[in-house]
């Protein structure tokens, strides 16, 4: 019997090393990039594909030193999950938005100043 | 306003303004601060910025990291140091959980036995509880006065077998932890027999019932 797979989905494997697991991560990134305008006009967002693509480098830079394999390992597995939750229009649009919140939201963002955090009673 | 004919109208354009509160206090007794209507539009007081106010300490510094749950309740977000290879694994950033947790601390101890006699199983078993946030760890509902929570961790407790599971648990996921030492119960076995030990100054009776 033939188990067909769900559209977008990627087989689960392990890096073999570090040069391994950057090519993974460059394609993720590239498969990321490129569905952009596509996000825009399915979830209908109100702001550019720019705008989407500063945020997809933006979650890409936040991992950027990561020294542990496995840990790199399980975020490409993520990224792919979720960019296949997003393209197969699995998700809808609050879990889009979630990522956009500190641009959305003033109250949620925390201020790398000191008297600021001091003012707001941030411990 | 246009459902009703002009004839009939008893609501005027002038009662619908908001009342002064110079005029609302006036009886009151109390001094009343001046009302926005009357305070100037240009003076040097919105000139120069209040010491308390956001424009008088600029943001020197990129913006700490923040994402979805980011709240007015936040504690200071920090930055977690990366780790190398032979560190704890980095679980915390591909667990999902919010940044908020990276910057709280927790407890890890043995809680003290009930004041009852239901018994000591509480007693054997490591926990570990989150230390209360400064802002939102509790408030009143305003409605009903329920007790409001604006922390996802009160409440949440983790058990664990041993103080090293708990303190290994606790590194891996970027906590910043503190041990308690435990208080052990001092048990003192009690036997019938030491009634009939000898003692060579006055006899002890060990009540064994």
């Amino acid at each position: 019997m033939v188990i067909n797979p769900t559209n977008l989905a990627k087989t689960t494997r392990v890096s073999t090393g570090w040069p391994d697991a950057r090519s993974r991560v460059i394609r993720s990134y590239r498969d990321w990039q490129r569905a952009a305008p596509e996000i825009v006009k399915q979830y209908l967002l109100h702001f550019p594909p720019s705008a989407v693509r500063a945020k997809i480098r933006q979650e890409f830079e936040r991992h950027r030193y990561v020294q542990q394999l496995p840990v790199v390992d399980m975020l490409i597995t993520k990224s792919n999950m979720e960019l296949q939750e997003t393209m197969n229009y699995w998700k809808q649009i609050p879990h889009i938005m979630k990522y956009f919140r500190p641009e959305e939201d003033p109250r949620a963002r925390v201020s790398s100043n000191f008297m600021n955090n001091f003012l707001e009673g941030r411990n | 306003m246009s459902l009703f004919p002009a004839s009939r109208m008893v609501l005027t354009r002038q009662a619908l303004l908001p009342v002064p509160r110079s005029a609302l206090l006036r009886f009151k007794g109390t001094t009343s601060s001046p009302s926005p209507l009357e305070i100037p539009n240009h003076s040097v007081a919105t000139a120069t910025p209040a010491a308390n106010s956001v424009t008088a300490f600029p943001e020197t510094e990129p913006e700490a990291p923040s994402d979805f749950a980011t709240s007015a309740y936040s504690p200071t977000n920090v930055i977690p140091v990366q780790r190398g290879e032979n560190d704890a694994l980095d679980a915390a950033s591909i667990s999902g959980a919010p940044l908020d947790l990276q910057a709280r601390t927790v407890r890890i101890y043995k809680p003290s036995k009930a004041a009852t006699q239901s018994g000591n199983w509480n007693e054997r078993q490591w926990r570990m509880d989150w230390d209360v946030l400064s802002r939102g760890h509790r408030w009143e509902n305003p409605l009903m006065g329920w007790q409001s929570s604006g922390d996802s961790m009160q409440g949440t407790h983790i058990f664990f077998k041993s103080r090293e599971d708990a303190v290994a648990f606790a590194e891996k996921q970027g906590y910043k932890w503190l041990i308690q030492e435990p208080n052990e119960r001092a048990f003192r076995a009690k036997t019938y027999s030491a009634n009939f030990f000898h003692s060579p100054k006055e006899l002890k009776i060990i009540r064994t019932k």
